[in-house]
């Protein structure tokens, strides 16, 4: 239901696209952009001609750091992006959408998951990012504050994307996982998203800034503009994310 | 004209080698000795280690085991659909890893084809060691096994006749003649089994996942600290080279003490002692 | 009785296999040209191949049946076979190899081939006739009831077979096993075996001992294959006892042999006489012709004269002074003359 909502706000997006942002929309086509694995279906909706490389935002910085040709940069935790402007290597960033974590189990739910706390029973096959990959950080981070840290000793496996989780618990092979409320959006009837207490949540703040020396510095410009602006907000939302 | 060639074809080869062997040889150089041997204490390095010698012995110990008397079935006899048989066999030689992950999670997760069964009664095999030993036999057997069955092939047929006739039944046989007369192309599949094994990344992490000290093998290990700790990441892939090159320096040595002269067919000086 | 029986058929690529024999305690031998079976029939005695019909027993005791679906494997048959390139198994030495069937008789039988200096050879470093007796007490070591040799001297050149000729020709009436050889030479037949059968197209056209098929072949086939001479012409029987026989060329000569129509006229090498004129016996038969070729062989020397072939003795040839294109006159005698029908 989600799902097709979205495409019918794409629909809208694309019809309205042709009035004002033309110019921006085509000059799009071959910029690079490096994006959290977690805005793979709604970066792609928004500029569909740019070129995306979706993966762990920790190891997007370290590819910048070695010197990968790319025009922008988009994280799910301000600490890299921050990391790279004090390095120099990245415009100042902004903060163009925010997400909230939530607990998925696979649609038919073997293991009868309904809360944090079931994520302890004996055998439970629990699944979360890695440890320096945002979304590890943030699972962890709202544990803490949830007190319930020991779930973690039913972890069976460490991923280094949120995508990585979201296909453990598609595929059936994990009981649980921790990704963002988009990854559960974007993943339809594959699986069923438990809420966390809001109190909980960590804040999941998304920076996005022009990497510094890009030779398509207009266009990459263009492309922050579009998701910062109407159009990309738009998107955003029916997406699932929450917007500054 | 001859000497361009020469030098040409020279030039050509001292390429291949530099492409081949600087990258290997940056793994060693690119930080200091005390730091790389400091790495490789650590932690995250030793139980990686640990987890890829332990499932890659366990799996290697099952392909040899299995595979050897199937390649030797394969290799001798002859039966109607052999040759579709043996390409089967060969599949997963030139599956891409992920495709052999998910076909390991299509058989054995929840929903999968023998993962129903499997979990009712009580067994889950993905995200367990026992997943990884399967990802790691799964993609290695095929290059045992094709080795193993070329390897039988190339048996004089009349040694083993030979063999039958003096009394030995075939399990005899294979054990006395066919085997050690065997013995360097099966040690060459098998070391080209345990290198792409060790090696083994796709598979591993779509069907057993990545656990520290359980299922991270030493190329999920690098994976993982490739951005918290590239330094220990540069370590563990020194440390695989290290593995890799000691298994390749052992199969060389195989052959020298188990030198075997083509069979009957030798002509020597004739008419020699009397 | 320790005997073997051996009956079997079996489909060969442009022929049917069909024979029937048996051996007791000697040595019989199956001589024909390469292609004529007589592998198949060696490899189905073994075990090693499975007749299309027939029966192979040993005293008594049955070990292949077609009907009874009977069909032992190689290893509980005792045979021994010695195959034609010896087959040693490369990674062990001489006496390992004689040990693989058992380990109690090796050292006799060692010191029985003369290779008990060889004893920690490795095969590859042996000559021909070397491999060849290790082979032989290998396949003894097994205490076989029969034993079985596939074409025993072909693998060896020419010095050393008539070597090893001679000392198997010793041995295998000593070991005293029935013992069935096959090979595609009649002086190796002749040497070694008591009988011989003649294996053809998979059938055997004539059995009996060597002396006996050179000098009764039943057909030109034998008849070439034992060494003879065959003159093709017409026989017309004659009042006095002597059939004519008017060959292609138009040459008569006469048989003490009573056939007619086509024949072959058989005339061994060594019954034929060369001179530089035709002597005055006239029961000779007399063919005139120019010496066409002259190759010395060992101590005699084979003569072409014309379609016939003779082997004299070197000293013979030396004295008549002979030289290649000089007209000579072979003569042999009727009664040397047999005759076989052709087709």
């Amino acid at each position: 239901m989600r799902r097709l909502a979205a495409l019918a706000a794409v629909a809208l997006l694309a019809a309205s696209c042709g009035d004002d942002d033309d110019g921006a929309g085509s000059d799009l086509d071959g910029i690079t952009v490096f994006a959290a694995a977690s805005l793979t279906e709604v970066f792609q909706e928004i500029a569909p001609n740019a070129r995306f490389n979706f993966a762990g935002s920790d190891e997007l910085a370290t590819q910048i750091r070695e010197g990968a040709p790319v025009d922008v940069y988009a994280a799910a935790s301000p600490r890299h992006p921050d990391e790279l402007f004090e390095e120099g290597l990245l415009e100042e960033p902004r903060i163009f959408a925010t997400n909230r974590l939530v607990l998925i189990v696979p649609a038919d739910n073997p293991a009868g998951i309904e809360s944090v706390e079931d994520l302890a029973a004996d055998g439970v096959k629990l699944v979360v990012g890695a440890e320096g990959v945002p979304v590890g950080d943030y699972t962890r981070a709202v544990l803490e504050n949830m007190g319930m840290t020991g779930v973690l000793d039913n972890v069976a496996s460490n991923e280094e994307d949120v995508k990585g989780v979201v296909g453990k618990i598609t595929s059936g092979a994990a009981d649980a996982g921790f990704v963002y409320a988009t990854d559960a959006t974007a993943a339809g009837d594959d699986v069923e998203a438990i809420e966390l207490p809001e109190a909980a949540q960590a804040a999941v703040q998304y920076p996005i800034a022009v990497v510094a020396g890009s030779e398509n510095a207009g266009a990459a410009q263009g492309f922050v503009d579009l998701v910062l602006g109407e159009n990309g907000r738009e998107a955003l939302a029916t997406a699932g994310f929450a917007l500054p | 004209m001859r000497r361009a060639f020469d030098v040409a074809f020279a030039f050509a080869a001292g390429l291949a080698l530099a492409f081949l062997l600087l990258p290997v040889l940056a793994l060693f150089v690119r930080i200091a000795p005390g730091d790389l041997f400091d790495a490789l204490w650590s932690d995250v390095a030793l139980d990686a280690l640990w987890v890829s010698l332990k499932t890659g012995l366990i799996a290697h110990f099952f392909v040899l085991l299995v595979g050897t008397p199937a390649a030797y079935f394969l290799a001798t006899r002859r039966f109607r659909g052999r040759g579709v048989l043996i390409t089967l066999v060969e599949l997963p030689l030139v599956l891409p890893p992920a495709v052999a992950g998910i076909a390991l999670l299509a058989l054995f997760s929840r929903r999968g084809l023998l993962g129903q069964e499997l979990y009712a009664l009580g067994i889950q095999i993905p995200l367990t060691q026992v997943a990884v030993v399967i990802a790691v036999a799964f993609v290695a057997a095929p290059f045992y096994v094709r080795q193993a069955i070329a390897s039988f092939e190339t048996l004089d047929q009349a040694l083993i006749d030979a063999s039958r006739t003096l009394g030995a039944s075939p399990a005899r046989t294979f054990w006395r003649i066919a085997l050690p007369l065997s013995a360097t192309g099966l040690g060459a599949g098998s070391a080209l089994a345990w290198a792409r094994g060790t090696g083994e990344f796709g598979a591993t992490i779509m069907f057993a996942g990545s656990l520290q000290g359980l299922t991270q093998t030493m190329p999920l290990a690098i994976y993982a600290q490739l951005d918290l700790d590239p330094d220990i990441a540069i370590a563990i892939g020194a440390l695989l080279v290290l593995v890799s090159l000691t298994v390749l320096l052992s199969v060389k040595l195989l052959p020298s003490w188990t030198r075997f002269t083509s069979t009957s067919l030798i002509r020597s000086a004739p008419s020699g002692s009397s | 009785m320790d005997a073997l029986y051996v009956n079997l058929a079996h489909p060969l690529r442009s022929f049917r296999l069909e024979l029937e024999l048996e051996a007791g305690r000697e040595t019989v031998a199956l001589v024909g040209p390469s292609g004529a079976g007589k592998t198949t029939v060696l490899r189905a005695i073994a075990g090693l191949l499975r007749p299309a019909e027939g029966r192979i027993a040993f005293d008594g005791e049955t070990w292949f049946d077609a009907k009874a679906k009977i069909d032992l494997p190689p290893e509980r048959r005792s045979v021994g076979l010695v195959f034609q390139e010896y087959a040693l198994f490369p990674h062990m030495t001489v006496a390992e190899n004689v040990a693989y069937a058992g380990p109690r008789r090796v050292d006799e039988l060692l010191e029985l081939l003369g290779i008990a200096a060889l004893r920690d050879v490795s095969p590859g470093e042996l000559s021909g006739g070397e491999r060849q007796r290790v082979a032989v007490a290998r396949a003894l070591a097994r205490d076989p009831a029969v034993l079985l040799l596939d074409e025993p001297l072909a693998a060896l050149d020419a010095h050393t077979r008539a070597r090893v000729r001679a000392e198997l020709g010793e041995l295998l009436p000593r070991l005293g096993l029935p013992t069935l050889l096959v090979t595609h030479d009649f002086q190796d037949a002749a040497a070694l075996a008591g009988r011989v059968g003649v294996l053809v197209d998979g059938r055997i056209v004539q059995e009996g001992t060597a002396p006996e098929l050179v000098a009764s072949p039943t057909s030109p086939f034998v008849a070439d294959f034992t060494g003879g001479n065959l003159l093709r012409g017409t026989a017309r029987p004659g009042a006095s006892g002597l059939t004519e026989v008017e060959l292609e060329n138009g040459t008569r000569i006469f048989s003490t042999d009573r056939l007619e129509g086509h024949v072959g006229a058989v005339v061994y090498p060594w019954e034929v006489a060369v001179a530089r004129e035709a002597p005055t016996d006239s029961a000779q038969n007399h063919v005139a012709g120019p010496i066409v070729s002259l190759v010395p062989v060992a101590n005699r020397v084979r003569i072409r004269v014309g379609p016939l072939t003779a082997e004299i003795t070197a000293a013979s040839a030396d004295r008549l002074g002979l030289r290649q294109g000089e007209p000579v006159v072979a003569s042999f005698k009727a009664t040397g003359t047999r005759l076989v029908p052709l087709a």
